[in-house]
């Protein structure tokens, strides 16, 4: 058995945040799917949003965010954000984060959508690739222990409390129990349950199921963000940032069509205004092809391409073999990044005892319904930081967990027997292939950014089906070296868990907010559905139940752009 | 297109020597040998490679193709089938095979350390760079970690290629307390230093290029 004071399990950008601050003071070590470096964090291009302009103010970032999030956000977690912006970019800075730099030397800020200042702090379009190699960096001279490749399988449960987990060593195929007094989830996203996304193939939401299946809330799942500018096709990400630099929305007509949904903020209108636009233009005919738009950075000149957009560049000449130096690129919206997420406090504690969670995976809350550009990055700095502060404060206050023989080896159990189940001799009618297909378009279909009580309700029933032929397929569980197909049924596993609870979700709102749109229920409506939707593991499936929103200081008002 | 892709097939628990098996596929020539990788997998699943971000930016998919080590997820199909024949994936040689394309990355990880690989900041830094300089390290700081550099450059000296791009990177710095004084620490002889900077843009995927005027 392995011990840790705090084991984090994630090596993104939340997850090496977080061991950083627990090495200062406590025995930590990093859990990882992936190398850290490999982490999806690293895709992000954008920036990461703070007020250090002189016109810009803390205040003005909580408005934006508030307004955002379509007054979901909780107000108190969000000033938490924005307050500690600033003094966190300094501190990456400090680290060695090669940030973008103005004339006279200090941080450059660009525009990103639903900002009323140049707010994003940036490399280039490089800027979660960046930060997350300089983290990484910090780690190494902090001595930072990582096991990577290394999978959570589940967390154990003794008294009421986390006191450990049982992981798997994918390399050589063994389990092992980890005991640590804290854990800390920082796992992103599950972007790919949908066959749409931006996301990379690691982000399969297994830390946000495996704290669902242990018995934590997962708070606001319907809350999905379609990314409004993804090449099309292939749904690779292209910056916020090409809009942010000046790039241009056009429809089969030329014409600059955000004038019409957002005649104040055009193209930076946030992500889930844009990603209905774009979709409304190609659902009346003003398409490409039928399927896609444009986005337009032909004005903006070769130079300002190559020094602010070079990855925009590159992928879009390789991806979509158009320079978009020259031509328009072909774009569609696409799922990106989920709101919803392992319930926490302002601290990142979740509702279980020795579990916390920040990042992705988490829901604190503060992007609500819709996450602004700029924003997941910080979050996952500024609350990186902070369950680290708290995960070794807790280890100074708290009794060390008990973890019981018993527990451990009622957990492994099952494990062991999976691991030593024989493949069938005869291929298989089904496959893990074939449920996550199904699972992977219904998804993009029918629970994305336009939705319908019928669809929905659809969606639930076939889901369940989908469950059903799950469970009858022979997991591939043999114990060789980077079994990856056994990862993969894993994997599949805690999607299902996750797009069951997204779709109930989604059908019980019977409103639209932010991200959230309901062809049925086209309207906000806060007397009934200014609340949080929590989920708890029941007898059969996921419980709803409501959860009170933090509002201090902005009531709830009209949501234009 | 039909394709026919060869693969390097490894089992450390049967296998004396790695093997090679066909998969016949057909793929879009704009789609990439990771997609073809991936088309394989469901024909196979105990065929083991590792991807992630699909869009060259994890390094995670970093093997050799005909020949050549480059990332699967940056290689168009219509690019690897050029020379008419199947297309040969194997791992990335240097490395040491663990299962099929899956190679051991402890040792290239190890090698940073090597270089100081982190920023010793200078106590009298004023939290100014000037936009030249900071583009200067931009470069640098795109490197992915995907191990490609140590795989194509036979021989840098006792400070592998990665790690190299790193201390390079950090030596024009100037908020790190080092900086240049880094170049001493090496120990690369300046001919394949100089040798090294002129190949690395070609060699690497994300086509880094470092100002060596400012490093030799």
């Amino acid at each position: 058995m392995i011990m840790h004071e705090v084991l984090i399990v994630g090596g993104g950008l939340a997850g090496l945040m977080a061991a950083l601050t627990v090495s200062a003071s406590a025995d930590v070590a990093v859990l990882s799917k992936v190398y850290p470096t490999r982490s999806h964090s690293g895709a992000a291009q954008g920036g990461f949003n703070a007020a250090l302009g002189e016109d810009d103010s803390i205040e003005a970032h909580i408005f934006d965010t508030v307004k955002g999030s379509d007054y979901l956000g909780d107000q108190d977690a969000i000033e938490v954000l924005c307050a500690d912006g600033p003094e966190v970019i300094l501190e990456l800075e400090r680290m060695g984060v090669t940030w973008t730099r103005r004339a006279d030397g200090g941080i450059a800020q660009r525009s990103l959508g639903g900002a009323g200042f140049p707010r994003g702090c940036f490399a280039a379009d490089f800027s979660g690739h960046v930060v997350l190699h300089t983290l990484y960096e910090q780690s190494l001279k902090r001595g930072v222990k990582v096991y990577p490749e290394w999978h959570l399988l589940e967390l154990l449960v003794e008294d009421g409390g986390v006191a450990g987990a049982l992981v798997y060593d994918l390399a050589r195929a063994r389990f092992e129990v980890i005991r640590a007094r804290q854990i800390i989830l920082a796992t992103g996203g599950y972007g790919r349950a949908f066959s749409k996304t931006t996301n990379g193939h690691a982000n399969t939401g297994d830390g946000m199921a495996i704290a669902y299946r242990t018995g934590a809330v997962l708070s606001d799942m319907e809350f999905v963000q379609f990314h409004p500018t993804t090449l099309y096709g292939t749904n690779i990400l292209v910056s916020e940032a090409a809009r942010g630099e000046g790039g241009y929305l056009r429809n089969t007509e030329g014409e600059r069509f955000m004038a019409r949904y957002a005649p104040e903020k055009m193209e930076l209108a946030p992500r889930d205004v844009v990603a209905r636009a774009i979709f409304k233009e190609i659902k009346e005919g003003r398409g490409f092809d039928g399927h896609y738009v444009h986005l337009d950075l032909t004005h903006l000149g070769q130079a300002l391409v190559a020094e602010r957009l070079p990855q925009v560049r590159d992928l879009a000449i390789r991806y979509a073999g158009v320079d978009p130096v020259s031509v328009p690129m072909p774009i569609e919206p696409a799922q990106h990044y989920s709101m919803g997420g392992v319930r926490t406090d302002v601290w990142g504690m979740t509702t279980l005892p020795g579990l916390l969670a920040a990042g992705e995976v988490a829901n604190v809350s503060v992007h609500g319904a819709n996450r602004l550009g700029g924003n997941s990055l910080l979050e996952t700095v500024v609350f990186g930081r902070r369950v680290g502060k708290k995960a070794a404060e807790l280890i100074q206050q708290e009794p060390s967990p008990n973890l019981s023989r018993e527990t451990v080896r009622r957990a492994l159990e099952p494990w062991n027997a999976l691991l030593l189940s024989r493949l069938p001799d005869s291929p298989q009618a089904d496959s893990t292939f074939a449920v996550r297909r199904e699972m992977t378009t219904l998804m993009t279909n029918q629970v994305g950014v336009f939705r319908t009580g019928s669809e929905l309700e659809d969606a639930v029933a076939r889901l369940g089906q989908l469950k059903a032929r799950y469970q009858k397929l022979s997991p591939p569980g043999q114990a060789k070296p980077f079994n990856y197909a056994l990862m993969d049924y894993l994997e599949v596993g805690y999607l299902l868990d996750l797009s069951e609870i997204i779709a109930r979700g989604a059908l019980a709102r019977t409103e639209s907010r932010g991200a959230h749109y309901r062809l049925d229920y086209p309207l906000r409506d806060d007397r009934n559905w200014l609340h949080h939707t929590f989920a708890r593991r029941g007898g059969e499936g996921p419980e709803l139940s409501e959860g009170s929103v933090a509002i201090t200081r902005y009531q709830p008002q009209e949501r234009g752009y | 297109m039909e394709t026919v892709i060869k693969v390097c097939r490894f089992d450390p628990g049967k296998d004396t020597v790695p093997t090679f098996q066909e998969f016949a596929m057909d793929l879009e020539g704009t789609q990439t040998v990771l997609d073809a990788l991936l088309l394989a997998w469901q024909q196979d699943p105990s065929l083991s490679f590792r991807r992630s971000c699909r869009s060259a930016i994890c390094g995670s998919c970093a093997v050799r193709i005909n020949g050549r080590p480059a990332l699967a997820c940056q290689t168009l199909m219509q690019q690897a089938s050029a020379h008419g024949g199947p297309i040969i994936v194997e791992p990335l040689p240097h490395f040491r095979q663990l299962k099929d394309l899956v190679v051991d990355l402890e040792p290239f990880f190890d090698s940073l350390k090597a270089v100081v690989p982190w920023l010793v900041l200078r106590d009298d830094y004023d939290g100014r760079m000037t936009p030249e300089v900071a583009r200067r390290l931009e470069g640098p700081a795109t490197c992915i970690l995907c191990g490609i550099c140590d795989a194509e450059f036979d021989e840098t000296g006792h400070v592998k290629p990665a790690a190299l791009v790193k201390a390079l990177r950090l030596a024009q710095d100037p908020r790190d307390a080092a900086g240049i004084h880094r170049l001493r620490l090496l120990q690369t002889p300046p001919e394949i230093l100089k040798l090294f900077l002129k190949e690395l843009p070609e060699k690497c995927p994300k086509g880094i290029t470092i100002d060596a005027s400012k490093c030799l």
